[in-house]
């Protein structure tokens, strides 16, 4: 990225967060305690903003995993994973490795799993190409490629993604695609069933898959959309969050193989020379693992697929402008302006319902949206209730939008 | 509103008027695009002189680019999915020709899409062009856009006493 248009993006991203942070919108600290509501500036508001779509932050199993590890270890371990680990770190992965069918590595965050990996996997022949939309984390670990070509492609536009790959393959180089399995702004879906089509046709395609907001709800022992969909793939790699869903701490790589969760062990830079994941969030994490690999985890994905068909029913019945018809837990309700994005949030704090105002540049500039999330923490009424009070707030102004454009 | 008020500092002949009319049109037709689109780089290229100056005021600061400039900052923003889908056009001009130079003041609205039910953003082209290689291009395109502290009021800035004529868009 030049000079200009780095300094531009900055000075612009810092003028449209200050405008949201006077509208009362981010930066908001909690008052209260986390889960089904949050207070905000004295408002006790029902929670649709959160990632936990599992809602397990709170669950008896993974409090008692954390005390447990606490009480146990105390609050660090603190040696580098290169020297010595915690105790907790191979029964971690040891239950990763069921859940994701395949070695998995632990990292403390998915960010620092991909820097980690990106290095180690890719040479400096290979090139890289990486969708627009893919999350800020993976374009960050691409700036860590120096010496490989790296080129952004349109949203899940495999038609030009394929045209490269032709182009590449001519000169016989590795294409690597990054992409995320559920894009954490507009929450669709990857397209996965196109993305296996090109794995067959190509064999020096290999996918990176950033699969933090599909971990836990979607899948055998919720593996993620990525390993569900083409975790019988030696060519793709799949990055977990231990966070969001999982509720526990970090991130893990799901790998194709033994000898490269060694290799990236070895040598990625942040797993050598970055601080663990502390005891107890290591606790918390072993706990979430274990209730994940229990029979009865099935039954909790359903109870959030559950309000997800609420909510996404209910949307398609009030014609709400969403990004994807998608059946995620993530809904933006895309604006034709900033400001009208900014006062719908505002009247649905004031009717007593979190939600997220999204600007550029979580979503392009030409996207302005109302970013909301289902999760367990919701029940199903109020899951009815909010969508119905979005399109409430929504559909009067559309109304008045086009009768002032007639008249104008 | 739909319509352009074109003042006559010097009668064109009708295909110089065509020919610049043309030109705007262009400018506003290759900058545009729908989703799954991306601006015309190529006849973008097309419509300047190669010694052209792009300069605009934005509220985070003012660029002056040259043509190259202009073109890989373009494209870097378009890369990062600043903008998916753009749409812009012309609402009022005022031009004045003298032999090979032109001076063309355009006002505009942006809008995600053709149909939205109101721009998220209005401004003003201020364009100079000249005749190069019996051909008119732009030589300058410097634009400011609409704020709270910068009101756009339109019949104040296209009108005042000067002879304009009513052209359809």
């Amino acid at each position: 990225m030049s000079k200009l248009t780095r300094e531009r993006k900055n000075k612009t991203v810092n003028r449209i967060l200050e405008e949201a942070r006077s509208s009362g919108l981010v930066c908001n600290r909690a008052e209260s305690g986390n889960g089904p509501k949050c207070t905000i500036g004295g408002r006790v508001l029902s929670n649709f903003g959160s990632c936990s779509y599992m809602a397990l932050e709170t669950h008896p199993a993974l409090r008692a995993g954390a005390t447990a590890a606490l009480e146990e270890y105390g609050t660090q371990f603190s040696f580098s994973r290169a020297y010595l680990e915690a105790p907790l770190y191979g029964e971690l992965e040891a239950a990763l490795d069921t859940i994701a069918g395949r070695p998995c590595l632990v990292a403390a965050s998915t960010t620092l799993a991909h820097l980690a990996a990106l290095p180690v996997l890719i040479n400096d022949d290979d090139v890289v190409l990486i969708d627009q939309f893919a999350h800020a984390s993976l374009h960050m670990a691409t700036e860590l490629l120096k010496g490989t070509v790296v080129e952004r492609v349109r949203h899940n536009r495999l038609d030009f993604l394929e045209d490269r790959i032709k182009a590449y393959s001519k000169a016989g180089r590795a294409v690597w695609y990054l992409c995320d399995g559920v894009y954490s702004m507009l929450g669709d879906f990857a397209p996965f069933a196109a993305l296996r089509e090109l794995l067959e046709r190509y064999p020096q395609l290999h996918l990176y898959i950033d699969d933090a907001h599909a971990v836990s709800w979607i899948g055998k022992y919720g593996r993620g959309v990525a390993l569900k969909e083409l975790g019988d793939s030696e060519r793709v790699v799949a990055a977990l969050s231990l966070n969001k869903a999982f509720s526990g701490a970090g991130g893990a790589l799901a790998l194709p193989s033994e000898a490269l969760r060694r290799r990236i062990r070895n040598c990625g830079g942040t797993m050598v020379f970055s601080g663990p994941i502390q005891p107890p969030m290591l606790g918390a994490a072993l706990a979430s693992a274990k209730l994940h690999l229990d029979p009865s985890f099935e039954a909790l994905q359903h109870e959030l697929h559950e309000r997800i068909r609420i909510a996404r029913e209910a949307i398609v019945r009030h014609a709400l402008p969403v990004a994807t018809e998608d059946w995620t837990p993530i809904c933006m309700v895309q604006f034709d302006s900033a400001e009208r994005a900014r006062r719908t949030v505002n009247e649905i704090m004031a009717r007593g319902f979190y939600c997220c105002y999204s600007a550029f540049p979580a979503v392009p500039m030409d996207r302005p949206s109302v970013r909301f999330t289902l999760s367990r923490h919701n029940d199903l009424n109020e899951v009815a209730r909010f969508v119905e009070t979005l399109a409430e707030v929504v559909r009067p102004r559309v109304a008045q939008n086009a009768a002032a454009a007639v008249a104008f | 509103m739909n319509s352009k008020l074109e003042h006559e500092a010097e009668p064109a002949s009708g295909d110089e008027r065509a020919e610049i009319d043309a030109l705007i049109k262009s400018l506003y037709e290759v900058i545009s695009f729908d989703q799954g689109g991306e601006p015309d780089w190529a006849r973008m290229q097309l419509l300047f002189s190669r010694h052209a100056r792009i300069t605009r005021i934005t509220p985070d600061g003012t660029d002056y680019l040259d043509l190259a400039g202009f073109l890989e900052f373009a494209k870097e923003s378009f890369e990062i999915g600043v903008y998916t889908r753009f749409f812009e056009i012309e609402v009022l001009r005022d031009e004045r020709r003298f032999g090979g130079l032109a001076h063309v003041l355009s006002a505009y609205e942006t809008r995600h899409t053709p149909s939205a039910s109101e721009p998220f953003a209005r401004g003003v082209n201020s364009l100079q062009l000249i005749r190069e290689d019996e051909t008119w291009k732009v030589l300058s395109l410097f634009w400011d856009e609409e704020r709270v502290d910068n009101p756009l009021e339109l019949e104040t800035l296209f009108d005042r006493g000067e002879k304009h004529v009513q052209i359809d868009t």
